[in-house]
């Protein structure tokens, strides 16, 4: 799956608009992008550039209004919600700004989550070790509101591996975290990322941390920087 | 002022938030579900009373021994009320040499007032008619019979010829069952000139009135305060015969309850919506906090918001009570004949006060409460925590359910059964669900994939579920209560009154007579044969103190101590009797003891080892109260309020007393009856059982109605009760889609949620509405035998289960199709 030698996901001429109240508004236009398997990504540019947007789409999470994306060989664009879905299970992990754990949760049970999706029968010890890598184990029964931010981003990391995905896409992983915490943080996902050759899609608009990438592009008004390609 | 611009302008910007339309359309449906039943049961409970006015063929009336001033004629007159009057006295009619005691009726052209007075020619067609013009008389039939005359024969009453007009069919007689002698109806003008009503004569007067119900309560005011000549008393339709005060009794009793129930319902609805919008509030309270705004101008802002929401849901709410209650009268009329009742706007006021009370009440808390959220709250993500200890508050509509019952019920003993069954309700289903998450916590980890996502959900929103399934059992157990316990009390009640209950009663038959008269009725096919002894007499002294040198404080006591009362014995305490102090003397005691009904306890302030001595014939007997019972009046049995010991009263001067029942068709048998037994007395009640077998059928009919808007309103509360997990759910969903659940998961996942919340819900509150519908039967009721309906009971928790299930499947169609982006959007 993680050949070295092609690219694992791959955006051609992508467009995207949204209707608003004063008529259609673009926030992609022609993207042309690919990642290597086992590569770290970097997506920069000023807020409202089109980052998560874009990040939305290569993820599978919403499809583009022109263009193809093609993940691990398929193209997304093709699929429809369910199949995409279903990719997503196995080949993806997120890790969002604003954690996004489930409150009513506790650490080991939100790190279960996409392992009881694929009806894994190992998921508590599966989640255990996740938590263990991240260095969380003694707060596995703590709930999110028992943990503080950089804890909370902590266990959705774990949650985002736990699946073992062979693409990893973070949108502004440090941006609900002080700076020690967030390069804590960081190092994490970039561990991930070379320990396991997990591919790290990430979206920010903090240049150092899209300099620790091997890789990235800059968005502006929804179009590619040119020149920035690493 | 300032604080109204900035709540009506917050609540324009709010209006989009469907918590806030939630919440309105919940106050709406509230106050219309509350104000059309209250309205509804308002204007039926009247419709009753002018049912009971038509018993007496007037709204209202005063009886008396001798002629009425005018007084009270010419204060009606100028109330606007129609008068008649009448005059009942016994007197022989001759004809064909033959003669017969006739109680008859003589009333002018006016009469009656209320109710119909049902004839019928001599071809046997029945109309609807008036008094008796001079120079006629209407006969009954066993008065037609007793005489050997037809319809258009002439006879002599009073000394005068008089012409048989009709045959009279029925008339409203004020429900008294032991009229003795067979009937006639002659006019007023031929019963004076025959000189029939004058000093010496033993005829009772009376003057009934009719008009609009506020002309009526102007007059009963003013004859309250007058004085009125002795002996008389005013003839109200509440104090029609006992038995039919039972059924009316019954009858608001079931309304009351149905009423009860939807208030609950609205209430719960209400109660959901409010606790949602609050969750939803606390960010932004933190948010105004935080930006330097004071904690009581926040709550001022809140307040100010609901209220400028909540008074013109609840008005529109009221309106459209009103509305839809005179629609549904329209359609229902048919129920109450020609009973004249105009719309009520009380009841539809009270439903819209309540209704905003309610909406304080269960808001109240949680608002308050938001304005203890601290500023610092923008900073953390700590809220959900806060959130879900506000969640315990979703308990509350227990604490206004009971309010509610309190402020709706006349009856105690209805409200605190209801209560008591509702709290048990509510703990029961408390207390399943949490066995419920338990075992999903166990049974989870081997289940199919998708039956363990719908036990991680119910288990992830703990106590939001626990309030989930409290709230849905107490919805569908007042909505199993109305739809299935009600319609079998109904019919319980519809069974006592079997198609084979007593329906003539015989008086003055001798000991010698018993066994011909029997041997005779079992030849016409009369079954049911009941015989009592029946002595007449009088108190004499009550612990030895002559009756006419007492006082008593209840005016009733001297009217009785003046009365021929009626006694009888037995040795065994009779059906529908029930010894409530003291024992019951049984065959054989050793002095003469008399056991006595409740209302002679308190009207002659009568206790246990009290002395009464009554003198009948030419004999005295002096019996000691062995004790007091209560007495099921509505029973239809022969049943007397002083009943004394066998061994000692039977030397009494005595007659029996004999009830049977007989099916139609059987007049000519029964007018031979009469021949070969010339002394007795026959007495139909069937015109008495029809009347109770109507008012139940009405009370069935306006249930009925009543139940269809508490459907709406158990509607409500389901959708409320989903509406309340619908924003974590959509979080939820666009979560696990985004980490790769397929629809389907998520909509089997809920449809084992809510299956299990559903099947919590459902058999809770079938055990509840047949605990509570089987205490009620019992102690309210009085319904003997009551068993609640167990499998059609079972049948609605299952159907229960279903209608939540589907409700929450269709609910959740639209949360599974939560585009995943939301998550990303929301940063």
């Amino acid at each position: 799956m993680n050949d070295p030698t092609r690219p694992l996901l791959e955006a051609c001429h992508v467009s995207k608009s949204v209707r608003g109240p004063e008529g259609r508004l673009e926030i992609l236009s022609g993207v042309d992008l690919h990642i290597m398997a086992g590569e770290s990504f970097a997506i920069v540019g000023a807020s409202g550039s089109g980052k998560t947007t874009l990040l939305g789409l290569l993820a599978g999470l919403d499809t583009p209004d022109a263009g193809d994306i093609t993940l691990d060989g398929h193209a997304l664009h093709r699929l429809d919600e369910e199949a995409r879905a279903d990719l997503r299970r196995r080949l993806v992990g997120f890790v969002f700004q604003s954690f996004h754990l489930l409150p009513a949760l506790t650490a080991e049970e939100n790190v279960m989550l996409p392992l009881e999706l694929e009806g894994s029968s190992d998921a508590r010890s599966r989640a255990r070790e996740a938590l263990d890598a991240v260095g969380l184990s003694p707060r596995r029964r703590h709930y999110p509101a028992q943990l503080s931010g950089g804890e909370q981003q902590r266990v959705a990391i774990a949650r985002a591996f736990v699946h073992g995905p062979c693409v990893l896409f973070a949108d502004e992983p440090t941006g609900n975290l002080d700076q020690r915490t967030g390069h804590h943080v960081c190092d994490l996902l970039f561990a991930l990322n070379r320990d396991h050759h997990t591919t790290l899609v990430l979206v920010t608009h903090d240049a150092s941390l899209a300099a620790r990438c091997q890789r990235g592009i800059e968005l502006d008004e929804g179009r590619v920087v040119p020149g920035i390609h690493a | 002022m300032r604080m109204l611009r900035l709540a009506l302008r917050n609540l324009r910007r709010e209006w989009h938030l469907p918590e806030l339309r939630t919440l309105a359309a919940s106050l709406v449906l509230a106050v219309v579900a509350l104000g059309v039943v209250a309205t509804l049961a308002t204007r039926i409970e009247r419709g009753m009373l002018a049912s009971a006015a038509e018993l007496i063929g007037g709204d209202i009336g005063i009886g008396s021994p001798q002629a009425l001033p005018d007084s009270f004629a010419v204060k009606a007159r100028q109330d606007g009320l129609a008068i008649t009057r009448t005059a009942g006295f016994p007197s022989v009619a001759f004809a064909h040499q033959q003669a017969q005691l006739l109680d008859v009726e003589a009333t002018d052209a006016q009469y009656p007032l209320r109710g119909t007075l049902e004839l019928a020619d001599a071809a046997g067609r029945q109309r609807i008619g008036h008094g008796a013009p001079p120079g006629t008389v209407y006969l009954d039939h066993r008065a037609l019979v007793a005489l050997g005359l037809k319809v258009g024969d002439r006879l002599q009453l009073g000394g005068r010829e008089l012409t048989i007009a009709a045959e009279l069919m029925r008339q409203p007689d004020g429900g008294e069952l032991l009229a003795l002698a067979p009937r006639a109806m002659m006019s007023l003008v031929d019963a004076e000139a025959a000189g029939l009503l004058g000093v010496g004569s033993r005829a009772r007067h009376r003057l009934l009135l009719a008009g609009s119900p506020a002309d009526v309560q102007r007059w009963r005011d003013w004859a309250r305060i007058a004085t009125l000549p002795q002996g008389a008393q005013l003839i109200t339709p509440e104090q029609t015969q006992e038995r039919m005060r039972s059924a009316f009794d019954r009858a608001g009793a079931f309304l009351r309850l149905t009423a009860l129930l939807s208030a609950l319902l609205a209430g719960i609805a209400i109660a959901l919506s409010a606790q949602r919008y609050a969750r939803r509030k606390s960010t932004e309270v933190a948010l105004l906090r935080a930006l330097g705004t004071s904690r009581r101008r926040v709550l001022g802002l809140l307040l100010g918001t609901l209220g400028a929401l909540a008074v013109p849901a609840a008005a529109l709410g009221m309106l459209l009570a009103l509305g839809l209650a005179q629609l549904a009268w329209l359609l229902a009329s048919q129920l109450f004949g020609n009973v004249p009742t105009s719309l009520p706007l009380a009841p539809a006021l009270a439903a819209a006060a309540m209704g905003l009370a309610v909406l304080v009440g269960f808001a109240l808390p949680p608002l308050a409460r938001l304005a203890e959220v601290s500023p610092v709250a923008v900073f953390r993500q700590s809220m959900t925590r806060r959130a879900r200890r506000f969640d315990a508050l979703y308990l509350i509509p227990l604490l206004v359910a009971l309010l509610l019952i309190w402020s709706q019920s006349s009856s105690l003993k209805l409200a605190g059964i209801l209560a008591a069954s509702l709290i048990g309700v509510a703990a029961i289903a408390a207390l399943l669900a949490l066995l419920l998450l338990w075992l999903a916590r166990r049974v989870a980890p081997g289940a199919h994939p998708a039956l363990r996502l719908g036990l991680a959900a119910l288990a992830r929103r703990r106590m939001l579920s626990v309030i989930q399934a409290t709230s849905l059992s107490l919805g569908l157990c007042a909505l199993l209560l109305l739809a299935i316990v009600a319609p079998s009390l109904l019919q319980g009640w519809r069974q006592e009154l079997p198609a084979d209950t007593p329906n003539w009663f015989a008086l003055n038959l001798q000991d010698d007579q018993r066994a011909g008269f029997a041997q005779a009725l079992q030849r016409i096919g009369a079954d049911q044969l009941n015989m009592a002894p029946l002595a007449v007499g009088k108190l004499t002294a009550i612990n030895g103190q002559p009756i006419d040198r007492l006082h008593f404080d209840d005016a009733r006591a001297n009217d009785w101590a003046d009365r021929q009362l009626r006694l009888s014995w037995a040795g065994q305490l009779p059906p529908a009797n029930e010894v409530i102090a003291g024992r019951w003397a049984g065959p054989a005691p050793a002095h003469a003891e008399v056991s006595i009904d409740t209302m002679w306890r308190d009207m002659f302030a009568l206790k246990l080892g009290d002395t009464l001595t009554f003198h009948v014939g030419e004999r005295d007997i002096q019996a000691t109260v062995g004790s007091v019972r209560k007495v099921d009046w509505s029973s239809f049995r022969v049943n007397f309020f002083l009943l004394l010991d066998p061994v000692h009263a039977s030397e009494l001067p005595h007659t029996w007393l004999a009830s049977f029942h007989l099916s139609g068709g059987h007049a000519e048998a029964l007018a031979q009856l009469s021949r070969d037994y010339g002394n007795l007395s026959l007495v139909d009640v069937d015109a008495l059982l029809d009347r109770v077998r109507e008012i139940v059928d009405r009370v069935g009919n306006a249930v009925r109605w009543i139940l269809g808007f508490s459907l709406l309103a158990g509607a409500l509360v389901l959708a409320a009760s989903l509406a309340a997990s619908a924003a974590e759910r959509r979080h939820e969903a666009a979560l696990l889609r985004t980490l790769g659940a397929r629809r389907a998961q998520l909509r089997v996942a809920a449809a084992c949620e809510f299956a299990l919340l559903g099947l919590v819900a459902g058999l809770t509150a079938a055990l509840g509405a047949a605990g509570a519908g089987l205490w009620l039967g019992h102690a309210v009721f009085h319904i003997e035998h009551f068993v609640p309906p167990l499998w059609p009971l079972l049948g609605g928790a299952v159907g229960a289960a279903l209608v939540v299930m589907l409700l929450g499947l269709a609910g959740t169609r639209k949360v599974s199709r939560t585009p995943p982006m939301r998550l990303l959007r929301e940063g």
